[in-house]
């Protein structure tokens, strides 16, 4: 028994009440003491002076990431960077930090969520610092693509500067199109296919065994689907709304736009070239794609690294299909799904923000990023570049990839996006599953009117 | 009583000490010390229970979306609420299905599953602890696990509904399956915790009931019926209140199950994903605080009610008794 616990324990049969009292000291004075160095841990943990980089990305998407922080950290080594990477939820994360008073200095900005934060007065209007910067404003200007730096200007500020296109297109596999004899998808989105003869494509690459089951499909998409849809129906002359900006009718109810859903719905669930929810549950759309039991996969090009590690995949990438409705003679189009670099308008570090994103949306940044094998950059200069081109050795199409940022088109951009987007997912499901026609979608532009009209 | 007290209470000598010190003797001590024992779980309970019920009622009659400062709307989130809110009567509608849908089968089958469980038959010990299994299970993982199970063209449940020549049931993905899947999911949660009530007070009901019943010829069924439901009537009414409770409280399982937005469609969209969606989607967090004030007096007149009836009964069961 240790001379501490002796004294204790007489104490107390001594009936002394200090016994408590002592024992409820030491107890305080040993939590006490036990904090401190864990406080203090804390404290050596959160480097205050650092600039804060919130980000989303997967584990590859964040090294690429990480690639251009370190490289900027090499060139600006008194600039300290802290990288912060977002969990699920980015917008729940973000409120989060911000309520704490912690918002970070530089966070990534998405095409179609960004308004929201910026209608809150969230985000810095990039203009004042451009104003200041004249060279590199010009620079920018002159190599950016006009409709993605376009995506962040809302209500004549810019608040953001994009730093990579998203769009999607289509990958296809090589050797069940050869098998099948199929002829190759075009090469260019200035050629494009047309609905029909896509359609005919993936009726061919489909094959069931006797039982009915697909052993192989024609066509997948990994992207939502509702998005998806509204590709097809961009595609099929259809813009979402006119203007993107700060809308207050979504075309839904357009005759064009609910042709191109009813063709999609109908790929899965009356084609039955494209696997239909149920089958969807149990398999990812990409896996199947990457074993070679699906033909043709929409997706981005964060698809891309997925691919290339697959082994045996043969693989090149080719435009949308277009639909009876487009003009005769327009290219297809991409959708322009971009993130940006965003300042937050209560950071105390704006020079050294303005100096980060400078440095990761400008020429060195890009570079980095085109070699990444993730990312299409959005700069002229980096998408032209040998870096960017071998990183994409594999495929022939490069085309696709280089002039994709200039032949997409954006979504509506408006803070009640979350809105809109609960109501779509709401609406789109029964289309998309077959058990209503897409001219039911009529219903749905009334809600998303009225949720534009009062958000 | 401890040789600490000892002293203080018995001897006059040390009495006397403590009224001449007014108040420093050692009851006053000890009143001391019992606060500083209680002080950091008040300080605890303040912090995170208190202040944030206070909060979200001052939220209530604000607007405020975390980045800008809240501004005063009195009552106008709980008039759009009722008045002009669509998808609040969809969520009440949801929540009294899936209230439903889970209590009446929780306590049902716990009832007979505490009845089986509070037999002495050898080896019971493993049953009750394979019963109660899901109970130290989180509810995230149990809905992720269920997500395979439901799985229309490879889970298990159609799998083995093939068997018995039942075609696959698209669980997750029709509406009217979807809350089906979402109450089957909620029960086989809720069962282990209510068995574990029941079996507790069955274990209190007086052997010498059961002897008399025996002896008037009761079978089985009828000494479960007669005696024992009667007499774990508290229970039975504390499971339901809790139960009731957290069906109005269900988001994780709905979250992790049905997705965010309580779909297909609106067929799981529950007050819990509502009230989440306004507050971390729509950034709506005075409409969400208002929300979830409307929950909090619904449950609260359900719980004074269902108390009530409750007592009521038990009151005229022993004058019926006595």
């Amino acid at each position: 028994m240790t001379p501490v616990n002796r004294a204790a324990i007489s104490s107390t049969m001594l009936g002394k009440p200090f016994g408590r009292r002592s024992l409820l000291r030491s107890a305080a004075a040993l939590t006490a003491a036990s904090l401190a160095p864990w406080a203090a841990g804390c404290a050596s943990d959160d480097d205050d002076d650092a600039l804060t980089f919130f980000f989303a990305a997967n584990p590859d998407e964040a090294k690429a990431r990480m690639h251009v922080v370190d490289e900027f950290r090499r060139r600006h080594p008194d600039i300290k960077v802290r990288p912060v990477l977002s969990g699920p939820g980015v917008m729940q994360q973000l409120s989060t930090f911000c309520a704490g008073g912690r918002c970070p200095d530089v966070l990534m900005g998405w095409e179609l969520t960004y308004a929201e934060l910026a209608a809150r007065g969230v985000l810095l209007d990039l203009n004042t610092l451009l104003a200041q910067d004249k060279a590199f404003a010009a620079e920018l200007k002159s190599e950016s693509i006009g409709s993605l730096y376009d995506t962040f200007t809302y209500n004549g500020g810019q608040y953001a500067l994009p730093e990579q296109w998203a769009g999607n297109y289509l990958f296809y596999n090589k050797q069940l199109f050869a098998e099948a004899g199929v002829p190759p998808p075009p090469t260019t989105w200035e050629q494009p296919w047309t609905f029909a003869q896509f359609q005919d494509a993936a009726t061919a690459l489909t094959h069931r065994s006797g039982s009915g089951r697909a052993m192989q499909w024609g066509f997948v998409n990994t992207w939502w689907s509702y998005y998806s849809a509204g590709l097809f129906a961009m595609n099929n002359g259809v813009p979402w709304s006119t203007p993107l900006k700060n809308p207050t009718h979504l075309n839904f109810d357009d005759d064009a736009f609910i042709e191109a859903v009813q063709f999609y719905a109908d790929l899965s669930n009356k084609y039955r070239v494209a696997p239909n929810a149920s089958e969807v549950q149990s398999m990812s759309t990409a896996d199947l794609f990457a074993v070679g039991k699906a033909a043709i996969a929409l997706g981005g090009h964060w698809r891309y690294q997925t691919f290339i590690r697959a082994q045996g995949l043969d693989f090149d990438v080719t435009c949308m299909p277009v639909g009876p409705s487009l003009p005769k003679g327009h290219a297809a189009l991409s959708n322009i799904g971009s993130t940006g670099l965003a300042i937050s308008a209560s950071s105390q570090r704006k020079e050294q923000a303005w100096e980060f994103v400078k440095f990761a949306t400008g020429p060195i940044g890009q570079a980095i990023i085109g070699e990444s094998c993730l990312f299409v950059p959005v700069l002229r200069s980096a998408l032209n570049s040998d870096g960017f081109a071998k990183a994409h050795q594999r495929i022939r199409n490069l085309a696709v990839l280089t002039t994709g940022p200039a032949h997409s088109e954006g979504l509506p951009v408006t803070p009640a996006w979350e809105k809109v987007v609960a109501l779509m997912d709401r609406e789109f499901g029964p289309v998309l599953r077959g058990s209503r026609p897409a001219t039911s979608l009529t219903g749905l532009s009334h809600e998303v009117d009225e949720v534009l009209r009062a958000p | 009583m401890t040789s600490v007290d000892t002293p203080a209470a018995a001897s006059p000598v040390s009495a006397r000490r403590a009224r001449g010190s007014k108040g420093k003797g050692p009851s006053r001590r000890r009143a001391r010390s019992g606060r500083l024992f209680i002080a950091p779980n008040l300080a605890a309970v303040t912090v995170f229970m208190v202040f944030p019920l206070g909060f979200s009622l001052y939220m209530s009659f604000q607007q405020w979306d975390v980045f800008n400062p809240p501004k005063f709307l009195g009552l106008k989130n709980f008039e759009q609420l009722f008045t002009s809110d669509p998808l609040f009567l969809i969520a009440i509608r949801n929540t009294l299905i899936f209230t439903i849908g889970t209590v009446l089968p929780t306590v049902l089958i716990s009832l007979v599953v505490a009845g089986v469980l509070n037999r002495k038959i050898k080896g019971i010990g493993i049953f009750r602890t394979i019963v109660f299994l899901p109970l130290a299970i989180s509810s995230v993982v149990m809905a992720v696990v269920w997500q395979f199970v439901f799985n229309t063209d490879n889970g298990l449940l159609n799998i083995m509904l093939g068997w018995i020549g039942v075609g696959p049931i698209p669980w997750l993905v029709e509406p009217r399956w979807a809350m089906i899947s979402l109450c089957m999911v909620s029960v086989w949660r809720s069962v282990p915790f209510a068995t574990v009530i029941l079996l507790a007070a069955m274990q209190g009901v007086p052997e010498t009931v059961y002897e008399a019943a025996k002896v008037d010829g009761a079978g089985h069924i009828r000494q479960f019926v007669s005696i024992t439901v009667p007499l774990i009537r508290g229970a039975l009414s504390f499971v339901t209140v809790i139960s009731v409770i957290h069906a109005f409280q269900a988001f994780d399982l709905v979250y992790v199950l049905n997705g965010a937005n309580g779909g297909p469609e609106t067929a799981t969209y529950v007050l819990g994903i509502m009230l989440f969606q306004h507050a971390f989607s729509f950034l709506e967090f005075g409409y969400a605080s208002a929300l979830a004030w409307v929950m909090f007096a619904i449950l609260l007149v359900l719980t004074v009610l269902q108390l009530r009836i409750t007592r009521e009964r038990s009151w005229e069961a022993s004058r019926g008794l006595s």
